[in-house]
């Protein structure tokens, strides 16, 4: 087995980066009317640049993989996928609350 | 390799109909999926199970995988025969690809788009070496090598400063022969300072292999942090929980406290309670903006466990005019 070792460098998608939304269907394994069904329920805000191509800011990918990731593996449709991701958001910011609550009422 | 045994994974009989398979993956789905499960090891066990459904759901690679014999058990030492896939025909016109078609028009999943679900690198290499790529039942006609997705967890730190990775990827390729070998690769990958939680990194090229004439996809890196022992992450924004003795809240306190760039002085103002947060600007993760710092007082009391501690107490409680329950007898 030959092992050769490349040093790669990493291109971050993030803040200031807006992603084309064919490309965004693509990471995140949507299809492009998911992707503008998730803009009605604000999800995502997409651009509109220039007209008739949509771009969507790469801040919104891994909320959109999440998505992306509930409708193929458990068979949710577009909404119930946005719902369950606000309800998972949701659920670990109280969590996270909860663990700040409890480091402050710890004895350590 | 190890046999794995795809049937005792979704936790159905060799008999099973095809709605008996989906059933018990649609429910083993839900309870192992890693974005909604607090189960250990729900990812592990999530990728073995896509691993089986990838099989038993499709009647070509289910009729094959069953022809290795029911006698193998879990975990037994496995190669494929010499003859792997002889034998069988193909629907739509190639290997593998109109069963898949027809799989994913039965499953009906709103929103979903046609590629890009089911990956094969995350899989064993017993699935790789019976239905990946070279092998009869991978997908072919596909010029464009496809975008490869991986994890790749990092401590806050390494988030804070940027941090290298060695990568191990593992590419079937097929030899002159026409046996399929598992290739594995090291790579290092430069991780720049700032990467948050859930965020995506670009390796261009280092996908699939295009098969035909077309370009290798990309390899993207989902971020992942791990807890920290003293920082609480929220976006850019990193939390402290900071003790304070009950002096220094009240008659404030200049301090040294921790942040991920090292050490710095903060004061403490007078009269500060527990629980209030103090702000560091910019001290957290790097940015535009860079996030912040908050520092959350804990006020923590000394215990009366000598004389003159008591005899402090005692004095507190003569001479201060201090109710803490005033709120209670309004």
């Amino acid at each position: 087995m030959v092992r050769v070792t490349h040093r790669l460098e990493a291109r971050v998608l993030g803040e200031g980066d807006w992603i084309a939304a064919t490309e965004i269907c693509q990471l995140c394994s949507l299809d492009l009317g998911a992707v503008m069904e998730l803009a009605e329920l604000g999800v995502v805000a997409p651009r509109e640049i220039p007209p008739g191509e949509w771009q969507i800011p790469a801040t919104a990918l891994p909320r959109l993989r999440v998505v992306g990731r509930l409708i193929h593996d458990l068979g949710v449709n577009v909404s119930g996928a946005a719902l369950a991701l606000e309800l998972l958001e949701a659920q670990r910011e109280l969590e996270r609350r909860i663990r700040s609550l409890e480091r402050l009422v710890s004895d350590h | 390799m190890e046999f794995r045994d795809y049937y005792k994974v979704l936790g159905v009989e060799r008999a099973a109909s095809a709605d008996q398979i989906k059933t018990a993956y649609r429910r083993l789905a839900r309870k192992y999926h890693p974005d909604v499960s607090k189960e250990p090891n729900a990812e592990a066990r999530f990728k073995e199970m896509q691993e089986a459904y990838e099989v038993l759901k499709d009647p070509e690679k289910r009729a094959a995988y069953n022809q290795l014999g029911a006698d193998w058990k879990a975990g037994e030492q496995f190669r494929p025969p010499p003859d792997w896939g002889s034998g069988f025909e193909f629907s739509g016109g190639r290997p593998g690809g109109g069963s898949r078609g027809a799989g994913r028009a039965g499953r009906s999943r709103a929103g979903a788009a046609e590629d890009g679900a089911f990956q094969d690198q995350d899989f064993s290499d017993f699935f790789s070496s019976l239905f990946g790529g070279g092998t009869p039942f991978s997908r072919t006609g596909r010029a464009a090598g496809r975008d490869h997705h991986a994890r790749v967890a990092i401590d806050l730190e390494e988030a804070y400063r940027g941090t290298t990775r060695t990568l191990e990827l593992r590419r079937p390729e097929v030899k002159p022969d026409g046996s399929v070998e598992l290739r594995t690769h090291t790579v290092r990958v430069t991780i720049p300072a700032g990467v948050t939680e859930g965020q995506l990194i670009r390796l261009a090229g280092q996908g699939e292999p295009p098969s035909g004439a077309g370009q290798a996809g990309d390899l993207y890196l989902e971020v992942h942090i791990q807890p920290h022992r003293l920082f609480q992450l929220e976006g850019r924004d990193v939390t402290l929980t900071f003790p304070v003795a009950p002096w220094e809240a009240a008659l404030g306190a200049s301090v040294t406290v921790p942040t991920l760039g090292g050490t710095v002085e903060m004061q403490i103002p007078a009269g500060a309670q527990s629980g209030q947060k103090l702000r560091l600007r910019g001290r957290g993760l790097a940015g535009q903006p860079a996030g912040d710092q908050y520092v959350q007082l804990k006020v923590v009391l000394p215990a009366a466990n000598t004389p003159q501690a008591k005899a402090l107490y005692e004095e507190m409680r003569s001479k201060l005019d201090f109710d803490p329950r005033a709120n209670l007898s309004r």
